[in-house]
C-alpha cells in the first residue's frame, strides 16, 4: 500500500517535470504572456526612443484603465460561467445618468451615487433573469443591453451631455504623482477583485459554480444567489467605469465606450489562456487588457492604419485562444 | 353546372377585387400624387440616423411638417440597421405612397428601396443622402463638401499665421460616412496642395462614429507621444472626433489647432472658450428640409419633379467671431 502511494506520487511529480523541459509546451502554456512580452519587445525595438518612456507607458495605462475595469466586471460574470453583453451599455447609461443629474443642478457625489445605483440595479436585473428565471445569459443580457441603450438615449435625449463640473471631470482627467486617477481606480479595483476571487469564500463559490453548477448545488452552495451576486457586482463595477469615462471625456453620450464590450470579452478570453485551468481569472484578464492596450498604442505609434490594427487584434485573439484550446486538448 | 356557376362567380368577385386594388393612380402609388387628387397625400419618410441628434430632430421636424400639410405620413426609423429598415420601407412602398422622403441615409445603403420605388414609380426626395448626383433621387439636397473644406482650412490657415506651407497636419476621417469620407479626401488634397505635410501620410481612419471621440483621443495622444511637437493642426471630418483630438492636444500641452464639422453645441462652446478648437462648419439642415418640402409640395400640386436632381448648399463656418449667433445642430429640435 505504501509502495503504491510512493509510486503514484513519483509518477505525478514527473509529469510537470517533463512539461517544463518541453519548449513547445512551454510556449503553448505561456503563449499569451509570451505574446505580450514579444509585443513589448517588438514595439520597443521599432521605437526605442518612445515606446517604453514614462509618458508612453502612462498613456497606455490611461488608455486601458476603463477597459480594465469593465473587463474586471466581465471576469466576475465569466467566473460563474456566464457572460454579460450589457456591461458597456450599463457603463454608458451610468455616465449619462451622472451627467444628466449634475447638469440638472444636483451635487456631484449624489449624482455619482445615483449612477452607481443604476448600474447595481441593472446588474441585479440581469442576475435575476439568469439565476432565478433561468434565461440564458446571452438572451437576458442582450435584451438588457437593448433596453439600457434605449434608456441612455432617453437620458441624453440623443445628444452629448457636456459642461460637467470641474470636480467631476477631475476624476477622469486629474493626476496624482503624474499618474491619471483612472489608473489608480483600475489598479485598486483590480486588486480588490483579485482578492475577492482568490481569498474569499464568495470567490471560491463563484469558481465552483462556474466549474459545475450541479456539483456546486449538491455541495450546498446557493447557486442562484452566487450568480445574482456576480451579475450585480459586474453592473456596479461597469457603472464605475462609465462614470470615469464620462469624467475622462468631460461629456456623456448614449453609446460612448461601446467598443469596451467586445474588448472586455476578448481580454477575458485571452486571460483564460494564461492559467493552467483555462478559467476566467483576474490576472489573466489584465494580461489580456495589456495586450489590447499595448497593441493599439504600439500600432498607433508606428502609424499603422486602424483597419489593419483591427485585423491584427482579431488575429492575436484567435492565436491566443487556439493555443489555449491546444493546451486543453493536451490535458 | 353548379360548380361552373360557382367558379364563374368566384372569377367575377376576384376580378372586381383586383380591379378595386388597382384603382387610383396605378402601381404602388397612392391617391394624391402628381397633381391634385382629394385623397390624402401619402408620404413614406425614413432615416437610418434617428439616433443622432440631427436625425432625431429630422424625425420630429418631418412629422410636424406632415401635420401642417395634412400628409398621411409613414415614418420609419432605422437605428443604423439597414437590414431592419429597408424591408420596412419596401413593405410600405408595397402598400402605396405618393412620395418617399429619405433623410441622411446614403444611397449606397438603400439599393433595394430605390429599386422598389422605381418599380412602383414613386419618386424619392432626399436630403444629405449622396455626395454627388444620382438617378436614384428626384432630388437630393446636401451641403457643399468643398465649401466645408475651404472654410475650415481657411480658418486653420488663419490660426496658424496665414500659411499651411510646411505645417504638420493630421486629417481624421471615417470612411463609412460618405460626406465625411469625401470632405476628408478633399481636405487631404487641398492641404497637400498648400504645402502642408500630412501626419501619418494619409487620412487617419476612425472605425466607429460611436467611439469617434475616444478613438481620436488615443490616436492624437499616441502620435504626439511618438512625435512631440509633431503637429501644427488636426483637421477632423466631424465634431465629436474633433473634440477628442482637441482634448489630446490640450492634455499633451501642444499648441496645435483643430477644426471639425457639424457645429454641435460642445464644439461651439470650445470655439468660444478660445481653446485649440478654432472652427467648425454649420450645415443649414432646417433650410434644406424646407426646400425639400417645397419641392414635394410642388410635385403634389403640379406633378412636376425638380429640374435638377442634386443640389449642394453653402455652409457657415463657425469661428470665435460668429459662434454666439449659431444654433447648434444638436439643439435644433
Amino acid at each position: 500500500m505504501t509502495t503504491t502511494e510512493t509510486t503514484t506520487t513519483t509518477t505525478v511529480a514527473e509529469v510537470p517535470a517533463r512539461q517544463r523541459t518541453s519548449i513547445g509546451k512551454f510556449l503553448v502554456q505561456g503563449g499569451t504572456t509570451i505574446a505580450l512580452l514579444l509585443l513589448i519587445v517588438f514595439f520597443f525595438a521599432m521605437r526605442p526612443d518612445v515606446f517604453l518612456t514614462f509618458t508612453n507607458v502612462r498613456n497606455i495605462l490611461f488608455q486601458v484603465s476603463i477597459l480594465a475595469i469593465i473587463a474586471g466586471a466581465q471576469t466576475l460574470v465569466m467566473v460563474v460561467g456566464d457572460f454579460d453583453l450589457s456591461l458597456a451599455a450599463t457603463s454608458s447609461l451610468a455616465g449619462a445618468v451622472a451627467a444628466s443629474l449634475m447638469l440638472d443642478g444636483r451635487p456631484t457625489w449624489p449624482a455619482i451615487l445615483a449612477a452607481l445605483v443604476v448600474g447595481l440595479l441593472i446588474g441585479i436585473a440581469n442576475g435575476a433573469l439568469v439565476a432565478y428565471l433561468n434565461l440564458s445569459a446571452f438572451v437576458a443580457t442582450l435584451a438588457t443591453m437593448t433596453s439600457v441603450t434605449g434608456l441612455a438615449y432617453l437620458v441624453t435625449e440623443g445628444t452629448t451631455l457636456f459642461n460637467l463640473p470641474a470636480g467631476f471631470n477631475s476624476l477622469g482627467q486629474g493626476r496624482a504623482l503624474n499618474i491619471p486617477v483612472p489608473v489608480y481606480v483600475a489598479i485598486g479595483l483590480g486588486i480588490i477583485l483579485w482578492a475577492l476571487l482568490r481569498f474569499t469564500t464568495t470567490g471560491r463559490k463563484w469558481y465552483a459554480i462556474g466549474g459545475n453548477v450541479e456539483v456546486s448545488r449538491l455541495s450546498g452552495i446557493n447557486v442562484q444567489r452566487g450568480r445574482l451576486l456576480a451579475f450585480a457586482a459586474a453592473g456596479l463595477i461597469a457603472a464605475v467605469a462609465g462614470i470615469l469615462l464620462a469624467a475622462r471625456l468631460g461629456s456623456a453620450s448614449a453609446v460612448q465606450g461601446s467598443d469596451n464590450l467586445l474588448f472586455s470579452v476578448a481580454a477575458v478570453f485571452l486571460g483564460m489562456t494564461v492559467i493552467r485551468s483555462g478559467r476566467a481569472n483576474l490576472v489573466g484578464t489584465m494580461v489580456g487588457v495589456a495586450i489590447i492596450g499595448v497593441m493599439s498604442n504600439g500600432l498607433n505609434i508606428l502609424g499603422v492604419n486602424s483597419y489593419v490594427q483591427q485585423v491584427v487584434t482579431g488575429l492575436i485573439i484567435i492565436a491566443a485562444v487556439t493555443l489555449s484550446s491546444v493546451r486543453t486538448r493536451e490535458r | 353546372m353548379r360548380r361552373s356557376i360557382g367558379l364563374g362567380a368566384s372569377v367575377a368577385v376576384l376580378t372586381m377585387v383586383l380591379a378595386g386594388c388597382s384603382s387610383g393612380d396605378g402601381g404602388g402609388g397612392g391617391g394624391g400624387g402628381g397633381g391634385g387628387s382629394d385623397d390624402p397625400f401619402r408620404v413614406i419618410a425614413f432615416t437610418s440616423g434617428n439616433q443622432t441628434p440631427i436625425g432625431a430632430w429630422w424625425v420630429k421636424a418631418v412629422e410636424a411638417k406632415a401635420d401642417e400639410l395634412g400628409w398621411d405620413l409613414t415614418m420609419i426609423q432605422g437605428d443604423f440597421d439597414f437590414q431592419k429598415m429597408n424591408p420596412q420601407v419596401e413593405s410600405a412602398i408595397g402598400q402605396g405612397a405618393d412620395v418617399i422622403l429619405d433623410g441622411y441615409t446614403d444611397v449606397a445603403a438603400i439599393g433595394s428601396i430605390v429599386t422598389a420605388a422605381r418599380d412602383a414609380e414613386i419618386p424619392i426626395f432626399a436630403m444629405d443622402a449622396a455626395t454627388e448626383a444620382t438617378d436614384a433621387f428626384a432630388v437630393n439636397i446636401t451641403t457643399d463638401q468643398q465649401g466645408i473644406v475651404d472654410g475650415t482650412l481657411e480658418a486653420l490657415t488663419a490660426s496658424l499665421g496665414g500659411s499651411l506651407e510646411g505645417k504638420n497636419v493630421m486629417v481624421i476621417g471615417h470612411d463609412p460616412h460618405p460626406g465625411i469620407r469625401m470632405r476628408a479626401e478633399l481636405a487631404l488634397e487641398d492641404l497637400e496642395a498648400a504645402g502642408a505635410t500630412i501626419a501619418g501620410g494619409d487620412v487617419q481612419k476612425v472605425k466607429s462614429p460611436a467611439t469617434g471621440r475616444t478613438e481620436a483621443l488615443a490616436l492624437v495622444t499616441d502620435y504626439l507621444t511618438a512625435n512631440p511637437n509633431g503637429l501644427d493642426a488636426v483637421w477632423v471630418g466631424w465634431d465629436d472626433a474633433a473634440l477628442g483630438a482637441s482634448q489630446a492636444i490640450t492634455e499633451a500641452g501642444s499648441q496645435a489647432k483643430v477644426t471639425g464639422s457639424d457645429a454641435t453645441s460642445e464644439a461651439i462652446a470650445q470655439i468660444q472658450s478660445g481653446s485649440t478648437f478654432v472652427a467648425t462648419a454649420n450645415q443649414p439642415w432646417p433650410e434644406v428640409l424646407d426646400t425639400v418640402i417645397e419641392e414635394i409640395t410642388t410635385y403634389q400640386e403640379t406633378g412636376d419633379l425638380p429640374s435638377e436632381n442634386y443640389e449642394a448648399v453653402d455652409t457657415t463656418i463657425v469661428t470665435a467671431e460668429n459662434a454666439s449667433t449659431i444654433t447648434p445642430s444638436d439643439k435644433l429640435g
